[in-house]
């Protein structure tokens, strides 16, 4: 029997970084991790291999980094966990462990429409073979129809548009894509971006059915009119792989992923969880939160992998930070929307800047770029912000998101020190994120907070 | 004492959930189809209706979830799927509740240990009771 002091089954981004995270603060401790699948896709990546990247191949994550920090790889499927005698059984024999992390990701949702068992309806599954086949058959098609208008069925419906000679049609159930991420005027200006490149975009639509003769033809909304399809894509969200914890009886929790604690520890103290398979809390409230992203399962994996001999990490919950890019517009959020915020119930002021990333605006690269803040009104603590502009977007939103982690108010932002340079950021007198703060601490004073 | 109702075609199964269900102080009603099903959430008003998916029509289950939500506007019924169709269909794929499409608070796959089951049942009624594992 093969023993490892650690164990961890999984070896996407959370099995991956849990492992790493392990070896670095457990040095003495033998890290091996059990993976399934021969190649391991990277999950953001995915889309990209129908345009830019051109290939599943070039979108794997590699094992040098396994052999690098000294974690020994199980090419095997677990199939069960004796939790008394703390063994893994695999289909190549089994593992002892002192601690095992539990990383079985998700599987991609299927929505129960009549025909979503028809030939030629995808959803995406993080499986090579799978997406070599979706690829060819995306190249193959004249009509494609992308169901589900978030980040994914955007990012996917405009690299499928890139290799060209197709109608590729997005379906959104809400009035807007991006709906559940980035408030409405954000929403419909990306809107107008995805369509200048040539792809329809249905809102407000719902499928009724998928329909054809074995092979999927077209797509029926509810108001009546049809789609023509020769592939449908489904990216309408993921399930967590929950059979392995499940048979070992570990406890799930309503949103049918892996429970948790902060430490992300299991209902068994030897066992921990995290990314898509463990459940998230909110970082607003406390509530459970859907999010699932890459990004979260690393930060999760991190405290996992901390904790696995003592605890030394908590997760105050999920934030939810992410971007887009549709060409050369890039979109990216941290934290609730204003009308997130407002739904839940929080008194909000909500600011938006707009102006050149770099100056003067007449520097080379210079991108007109926006960016909305939302604080909460009598605290003046930052709960969320938006900004939309070229490449750079990515890293300023990471900068608000460390003001939202850290409960961050108005007054702390406006007086944040940022570095400025001309060719590199916005102006010090004009700076995006210190001027938003500004206008909402003004509008509090206003309004008497 | 909460009523569950049990929408599925499979006569075993179905005494199954009933043992496991009584055995926890619930009072189980039965129904074979869909059809029968809609009929006992209107006139047995269960606190909690479980699902099968697979009963004679395919996605017989599905269809009587969205039912329940859009046509008798039981927006706060609390529906649970509970089947063996990702079992015995083996697609890479998941169904998992759904605002529009698949109206349900949780989707369970069968076979399921009793006490799971009766877990679920008791956070959806919201009368889950958990000693703290550290005293504060």
């Amino acid at each position: 029997m093969k023993q490892g002091d650690i164990v961890v089954i999984g070896g996407s981004a959370a099995g991956l970084t849990a492992a790493i995270t392990a070896r670095r603060h457990y040095p003495d401790r033998k890290v091996l991790v059990v993976r399934k699948e021969e190649q391991v896709p990277i999950p953001c990546g995915i889309p990209y291999i129908f345009g830019t990247v051109g290939s599943p191949q070039k979108n794997l994550i590699g094992d040098a980094v396994l052999e690098k920090n000294g974690i020994e790889l199980l090419l095997a499927e677990a199939t069960d966990i004796d939790r008394e005698q703390k063994v893994v059984y695999t289909t190549d024999g089994e593992v002892g462990y002192e601690r095992l992390v539990l990383a079985t990701g998700s599987r991609p949702v299927m929505l129960p429409i009549p025909g979503c068992d028809l030939e030629g309806v995808y959803s995406i599954v993080k499986d090579v073979e799978y997406l070599s086949e979706l690829q060819q058959q995306v190249e193959a098609a004249k009509n494609v129809v992308v169901i589900g208008g978030g980040f994914i069925g955007v990012e996917f419906a405009d690299e499928i548009n890139k290799i060209g000679g197709k109608q590729v049609t997005i379906v959104e159930i809400a009035p807007h894509c991006l709906s559940l991420a980035y408030d409405e005027e954000f929403c419909a200006e990306m809107e107008k971006v995805v369509a200048s490149r040539g792809i329809h975009i249905r809102t407000s639509a719902r499928v009724e059915r998928i329909a054809g003769d074995g092979k999927v033809e077209r797509v029926v909304l509810s108001d009546g009119t049809e789609v023509e399809a020769d592939v449908v894509i489904l990216g309408v969200g993921v399930a967590a792989n929950v059979d392995l914890a499940k048979k070992a009886g570990l406890r799930i929790g309503l949103t049918g992923s892996i429970a948790v604690d902060r430490t992300m520890q299991t209902s068994d103290e030897a066992i921990f969880a995290c990314g898509d398979c463990a459940e998230k809390i909110s970082f607003f409230g406390g509530q459970p939160s859907s999010l699932k992203l890459a990004s979260i399962a690393t930060f999760e994996a991190r405290i996992a992998g901390a904790n696995l001999f003592g605890i030394r990490r908590e997760n105050v919950g999920t934030v939810g930070v992410w971007s887009t890019s549709v060409g050369e517009v890039a979109l990216a959020t941290a934290g609730l929307t204003e009308a997130m915020a407002r739904e839940r119930g929080y008194d909000v002021v909500a600011t938006t800047i707009q102006g050149p990333n770099r100056h003067p605006g007449a520097m080379p690269g210079a991108t007109n770029t926006r960016a909305k803040l939302v604080f909460e009104r009598h605290s003046g603590v930052i709960l969320g912000g938006q900004v939309m502009g070229d490449a750079t977007a990515g890293e300023i939103i990471n900068a608000i998101s460390a003001c939202v982690q850290n409960r961050m108010t108005a007054e702390d932002i406006a007086t944040f020190q940022v570095g400025t340079h001309p060719a590199l950021t916005a102006s010090p007198i004009a700076y995006h994120m210190v001027n938003a703060a500004e206008m909402a601490i003004q509008q509090m004073h206003e309004q008497g907070a | 004492m909460a009523k569950i109702l049990v929408i599925d075609d499979d006569p075993d199964f179905v005494l199954a959930v009933r043992m496991a269900l009584e055995a926890h102080g619930f009072e189980v009603e039965e129904a074979a189809t869909a059809e029968e099903g809609i009929e006992k959430v209107l006139s047995v008003q269960p606190d909690l209706v479980i699902l099968d998916v697979m009963m004679p029509t395919g996605y017989e289950g599905f269809e009587a979830a969205r039912a329940i939500r859009e046509e008798h506007g039981l927006k706060d019924l609390p529906l649970v799927i509970l089947t063996s169709l990702h079992g015995k269909r083996q697609v890479p794929y998941r169904f998992a509740p759904d605002e529009t499409y698949l109206p349900v608070d949780v989707f369970l796959d069968k076979p399921i240990e009793p006490g799971a089951l009766v877990d679920t049942i008791n956070e959806l009624l919201g009368e889950r009771r958990e000693e703290p594992k550290y005293p504060l």
